[in-house]
């Protein structure tokens, strides 16, 4: 039963390689986005918190799907010349931002307000209260929600082969329709996400131990 | 290409005739987990090892593996083994089966939630273990769990999309067939998009609705 995998084992690892690289950098811009958003939302102008508010009312709204079907229809038309990897990239990117949004305003919201308060009597400015006592606090408490949101993100990825980019996904369906082995061949691709995300999800546990405070 | 706002009210019924689908797949989704993870919450929380142990790996199994490739799983799977599901049905399983994992953990969550005292008080008055809990700690869990169910529902609506995969002919399937015949993309994506919203949006409010009726304090 093995051995359709094996033999395909060469084209899967291609696959792997595209989903890594999509999660990779859907990720980076994720994190980023996220961290822009967060800050508009806690920190900004009406305007801005109202344009954060609207981005996540639409991104919590809206399929991953919708999006990337309306990414690959509508930016030919566009005249946008983008190549599928870097719009499928940033469509996850900037879906998954608004879940990191949450992750990084709840973890500087977690920080009580009396830190804000004592780095002020000492005569901290904003920028330094931010970056020597709420971060190093908020960054404790969003490490394992951090990961779980990379995970979703994983698993988000797999959408793209609906698009035609020849992720792991993508690659398990050619060679289901080669071979008719859909068990072999989607279990196979089943257990490489779960290699991807259970490894993941042990960083996010080991982050948790490390990051605690001993209470 | 220019957005044309009256083209809307054209695109608008013919997505419709999607809606039905995706409406139906969404709540049978949501009822089918919520009540499946009953059963799973149950597995999880056993003091008998095996059953906890195989349920944890359940669990981990499918919240560690995309949903995507769950249905492919299903939906090939079964055409090869003889008994070809439709794509609504595949599309069903897997979302139950996804979801109610994920489902199971927040019951889990609630019932922890509640403090010990409270089981040892309704036994101190009397109750048998069964009635306690019945009683005293299942209705303080519910109102911990109707909010992040709600969020799990919104999960669980927006993942029916990924049917359209499976050729079922639901909204998004629908949008995509408009797509490939016209060149209207803006509207039709967008019309979509709206659809979305606004079942999601009808949704939450009605979990609002749900939480205020049974005083959910957050």
């Amino acid at each position: 039963m093995f051995d359709i995998l094996i033999a395909s084992f060469p084209l899967l690892m291609r696959g792997v390689w595209i989903t890594l690289l999509l999660t990779g950098s859907g990720a980076i811009v994720a994190t980023i986005f996220g961290v822009v958003i967060a800050c508009a939302q806690l920190f900004g102008g009406i305007v801005l918190r109202i344009a954060a508010e609207a981005y996540l009312y639409i991104v919590r709204g809206v399929p991953l799907l919708v999006l990337l079907f309306a990414m690959y229809y509508a930016l030919p038309y566009a005249g946008v010349d983008l190549d599928p990897m870097s719009g499928g990239a940033l469509v996850i990117g900037l879906y998954f931002a608004a879940f990191m949004a949450e992750v990084f305003r709840g973890a500087i919201l977690a920080v009580p307000n009396g830190q804000w308060e004592a780095g002020r009597t000492i005569g901290l400015r904003t920028p330094r209260i931010v970056t020597d006592i709420i971060l190093p606090q908020a960054l404790r408490v969003a490490g394992p929600p951090y990961i779980n949101t990379v995970i979703m993100l994983v698993k988000g990825t797999s959408l793209v082969s609906i698009i035609g980019l020849a992720d792991v996904t993508f690659v398990g369906r050619q060679i289901v329709e080669r071979t008719l082995a859909p068990f072999e061949v989607f279990g196979g691709v089943a257990v490489i996400y779960f290699v991807i995300c259970f490894a993941l999800s042990r960083c996010g546990a080991y982050l948790e131990r490390r990051t605690s405070y001993v209470h | 290409m220019p957005f044309d706002i009256a083209l809307i009210t054209r695109i608008v019924p013919a997505l419709a005739e999607g809606l039905t689908l995706t409406l139906t797949l969404s709540a049978l989704a949501i009822v089918l987990a919520a009540a499946w993870a009953i059963p799973v919450v149950l597995g999880l929380m056993s003091r008998f090892r095996p059953l906890s142990i195989l349920t944890r790996g359940y669990i981990e199994a499918v919240r560690n593996t995309p949903v995507l490739v769950q249905m492919y799983f299903i939906f090939f799977g079964s055409a090869m083994a003889g008994f070809r599901l439709s794509g609504f049905t595949a599309g069903l399983i897997a979302l139950v089966l996804q979801n109610g994992a994920y489902i199971a953990e927040i019951y889990r969550a609630g019932i922890q939630s509640v403090s010990r005292r409270q089981m040892e008080a309704g036994l101190a008055i009397g109750l048998t273990p069964g009635a306690a809990f019945r009683i005293v700690v299942l209705p303080q869990a519910l109102r911990k769990v109707i909010p992040p169910l709600g969020n799990q529902g919104i999960v669980i609506i927006k993942d029916t999309a990924l049917v359209a995969t499976l050729s079922v002919a639901e909204l998004t399937f629908q949008a995509r067939m408009l797509a490939d015949r016209t060149a209207a993309v803006y509207e039709i994506f967008f019309a979509l998009a709206l659809f979305y919203i606004a079942i999601t949006s009808i949704f939450s409010a009605l979990m609002r609705l749900v939480e205020w009726r049974m005083r959910v304090v957050q």
